[in-house]
């Protein structure tokens, strides 16, 4: 009996293994597929764009089928690991391998759904550019970093990847590398990246200098060695391996001081921004938190929510007097960021990420819309010749009726930014903001301050979305208005736009997440992070907060409503100094310039001075004395030595000739000589 | 009484205007005109000298056999002088020149 059991098990045992196993491959293969798309896309001939587009979107299309079995495979079930011997050094062994937990799948999941609308809206999007196979071979290497950025159980590898998607970010902002201003915008994003690079280099140093090891399930996983007492950083060594984070987390996800790289980055394809700067890259950052969230003291956790705050309150304030379509959503992603590092902050991880995941689908969902609205002002301007920027919703209005389908869909990722009841966005958002008054219970008056904060920028949230929602489809087409001879013949555009946009716009309702659309304490997502607070409704927050929240919400609206549409007087006057503050982006990137990129030109252009005059200086003088010594030497050489040497056959040759003339076969000359030696002779003899 | 020196003198007289002729003439015919004063300078000395032997008169029979020897000798530089001048069609000396080195 007891042996029949003991093999049940083992067979048990075996099976499950290789069903594990099995989730492994698949969930390499998701990774690996468009790395493969982008080696096929990087070796086609340049004239090959269709094939290009189709190739990468099979692959994400596999990556994403591969992923959902991954995600069912693994969600709150036990977590996959497995790895084996990647090098060694001296006694250090290296491993590399796929760590599946519920983070990991759930972010694996979410890049390929999110990739995957966005490559069949590109292939519509891009399908005039000359360059399209450049574009799908870059795109499919991102989703190829970004995928293996969240599988890694290797702190090397996770750094590897890290690197590898801001790099392909680079890449795809210059994308139109002709235009100067992609080129500085994709400067800027890369530079400011490398700040945050640093930083995590350094926190992974210290962490392995610590725990000699760089698996992230021993460091961070279930028994965590972060968290144990035995190794405690050493206090100085905490702060600093923090910092190093903080600044990975700023620079990726764009959080204060280092954001001013995305809304700059809106220099590239709109789908790009739609998939990196919005839902995929700039979420690596609240990933990293996410991943390295026990190590975190409480102290450091107020400082991120205090950070996360700041920036989400600065964005939203930002975005409303902003005139450019895509940089008011930059603004908003940013503002959006915020909130997630800030519900990292106050404890409320599994809100975070459950953020995370609502936000990618509609703020993806918005930046297509405005891919497409774009696209369509584009042709009028191509059409008209007309001189103005595209992007202006000032220029546009009323294209609701031009647009239904695209006007819905953006309705829809509107109302779910704003976080209204029905959609994705009231769960996650309301639920940080309960979350944070809860948090803020028993603690001074200060603490109030952030879930206070949080509710004022869920209402700007509001009324920058409203204004944009509203310039931009309703009332009258700006442009018609001025030139009355335009005619639009816009539409919704192709089923590629159609496909990408129902999909998304469906991802952003309740049911996904949640059956229940008023409570967010049910949604599905939240049971899968061990962290789970505030999930019971205990107090009385738990109702008013969503209730007040929203009534207001809907007031705000309605007040940009009467004023952008009804044209009443504006909430802020253009001259006063709140709305240039606002305008000029709260002048962050006017005191980067003057107090940072300035000096550091300043020392460059003295070190370039030092190193052209004193440096160069010192070299051309030794240069000029070693000429002038050679020159010396040369004339020594020529007029000396060789003189002496000439002198010297001159005089032989001299003899010689002299020596000749008297062989000149005159018989006479003969005579001569003889007597003038005889004669010679006689004289010598005679006289001495 | 002439007395020998006087005779030395002419004859080195003699001799030092042959070797001038030879030395500066431009024509060979003179040339050979200067070996022969030369020579007769060197003869005029076996004579004079041959006062000391009155017995046998050695000098006198000396100079005999040299003015014969003189004529075979003015002979045959007549006949290569006569041989230059066909093939050089010149009896300057200056011009033939072909002994040089």
């Amino acid at each position: 009996m007891h042996c029949v059991s003991t093999n049940i098990l083992i067979t048990l045992e075996n099976f499950l293994q290789a069903i594990d196993t099995l989730t492994i491959r698949f969930a390499l293969a998701a990774v690996l597929l468009p790395l493969l798309a982008f080696v096929i896309n990087f070796c086609l001939p340049k004239k090959s764009n269709k094939v290009a587009g189709w190739i990468s979107t099979l692959a994400i299309l596999a990556s994403a089928v591969l992923s959902v079995f991954v995600f069912s495979k693994v969600w709150n079930q036990h977590p996959v690991h497995q790895q084996q011997l990647w090098f060694t050094i001296g006694s250090t062994k290296l491993y590399a391998g796929v760590l599946l937990n519920n983070l990991s799948v759930l972010m694996l999941l979410l890049v390929s759904l999110i990739a995957l609308p966005v490559h069949i809206y590109s292939t519509a999007y891009m399908k005039s550019d000359e360059n399209i196979k450049r574009y799908f071979t870059w795109l499919s290497f991102f989703c190829f970093s970004m995928l293996a950025l969240v599988v890694v159980d290797s702190l090397v590898l996770f750094y590897i990847f890290w690197e590898l998607v801001g790099f392909s970010s680079y890449l795809l902002i210059g994308f139109w590398y002709t235009r100067p201003k992609a080129i500085m915008a994709n400067k800027k994003a890369f530079i400011m990246n490398r700040i945050g690079d640093i930083g995590l280099l350094t926190a992974i140093a210290i962490l392995f200098v610590v725990y000699r090891t760089f698996d992230i399930d021993q460091l961070f996983g279930a028994n965590a060695l972060v968290r144990s007492t035995d190794f405690q950083l050493p206090g100085g060594w905490q702060y600093v391996a923090f910092g190093g984070i903080f600044l990975a987390v700023a620079a990726k996800s764009a959080q204060f001081p280092l954001h001013t790289w995305l809304p700059d980055a809106m220099e590239g394809p709109t789908s790009v921004s739609a998939l990196i700067h919005a839902a995929t890259m700039v979420a690596a950052g609240v990933f990293l938190l996410g991943q390295f969230y026990p190590m975190f003291t409480g102290q450091e956790l107020t400082i991120l929510a205090i950070i996360g705050l700041f920036t989400a309150f600065m964005a939203a304030t930002i975005a409303l007097t902003q005139n450019d379509l895509k940089r008011i959503l930059a603004y908003s992603t940013i503002s959006q960021l915020g909130f997630m590092v800030m519900a990292m902050g106050i404890g409320a991880y599994s809100s975070s990420l459950f953020h995370l995941a609502t936000h990618a689908f509609f703020k993806c969902l918005l930046f297509l819309v405005a891919g497409i609205v774009i696209h369509e002002v584009q042709h009028i301007k191509d059409e008209y010749k007309l001189d103005i920027d595209p992007q202006n919703v000032l220029y546009m209005g009323g294209l609701r009726k031009k647009m239904p389908l695209t006007f819905i869909a953006c309705l829809i990722g509107a109302i779910a930014l704003i976080g209204l009841p029905l959609t994705s966005g009231y769960l996650s958002k309301d639920g940080i903001l309960i979350q944070a008054f809860e948090w803020s219970e028993g603690k001074s008056w200060l603490f109030k301050l952030v879930p206070i904060g949080a509710m004022l920028t869920s209402w700007l949230t509001a009324f920058y979305v409203t204004r944009l929602v509203v310039k931009v489809f309703f009332g009258e087409f700006k442009l018609a208005q001025i030139n009355p001879h335009i005619k639009l013949h816009i539409n919704d555009g192709g089923w590629q736009y159609k496909v990408s946009l129902v999909f998304l716009a469906i991802c952003c309702l309740f049911p996904l997440f949640s059956l229940n659309p008023v409570l967010y304490e049910h949604a599905w997502l939240l049971t899968g992070f061990p962290k789970i607070t505030g999930l019971d409704r205990v107090n009385i927050y738990h109702t008013i907060i969503p209730v007040g929240l929203n009534i207001l919400s809907l007031f705000v609206i309605y007040w940009a409503y009467a004023v952008y549409v009804m044209e009443k007087a504006l909430p802020l006057p253009e001259a006063g100094f709140l709305f240039r503050f606002s305008y000029h982006e709260w002048y962050i990137d006017k005191f980067y310039n003057t107090f940072i990129i300035k000096p550091v030109l300043a020392l460059s252009k003295s070190a370039r001075w030092f190193d052209r005059n004193i440096i160069d200086g010192f070299i051309h003088l030794l240069q000029r004395t070693g000429i002038a010594f050679a020159k010396v030497a040369e004339w020594t050489d020529r007029y000396i030595v060789d003189g002496i040497l000439h002198s010297i056959a001159y005089t032989v040759l001299g003899i010689g000739n002299f020596a000749r003339s008297f062989q000149g076969g005159k018989v006479q000359y003969y005579l001569f000589s003889m007597l003038a030696i005889i004669l010679a002779i006689f004289l010598f003899k005679t006289l001495f | 009484m002439i007395s020998l020196s006087d005779f030395l003198i002419v004859s080195a007289g003699l001799f030092c205007i042959g070797l001038y002729i030879i030395l500066t003439k431009r024509n060979a015919i003179q040339v050979l005109i200067g070996i022969e004063l030369m020579l007769n300078a060197a003869i005029l000395n076996l004579v004079a000298f041959g006062k000391y032997d009155r017995l046998n008169n050695g000098g006198q029979m000396f100079a005999l056999f040299a003015i014969v020897l003189a004529a075979a000798t003015t002979a045959v530089a007549l006949a290569i002088i006569l041989n230059v001048y066909k093939k050089y069609k010149t009896i300057d000396p200056n011009n033939i020149n072909e002994l040089r080195d």
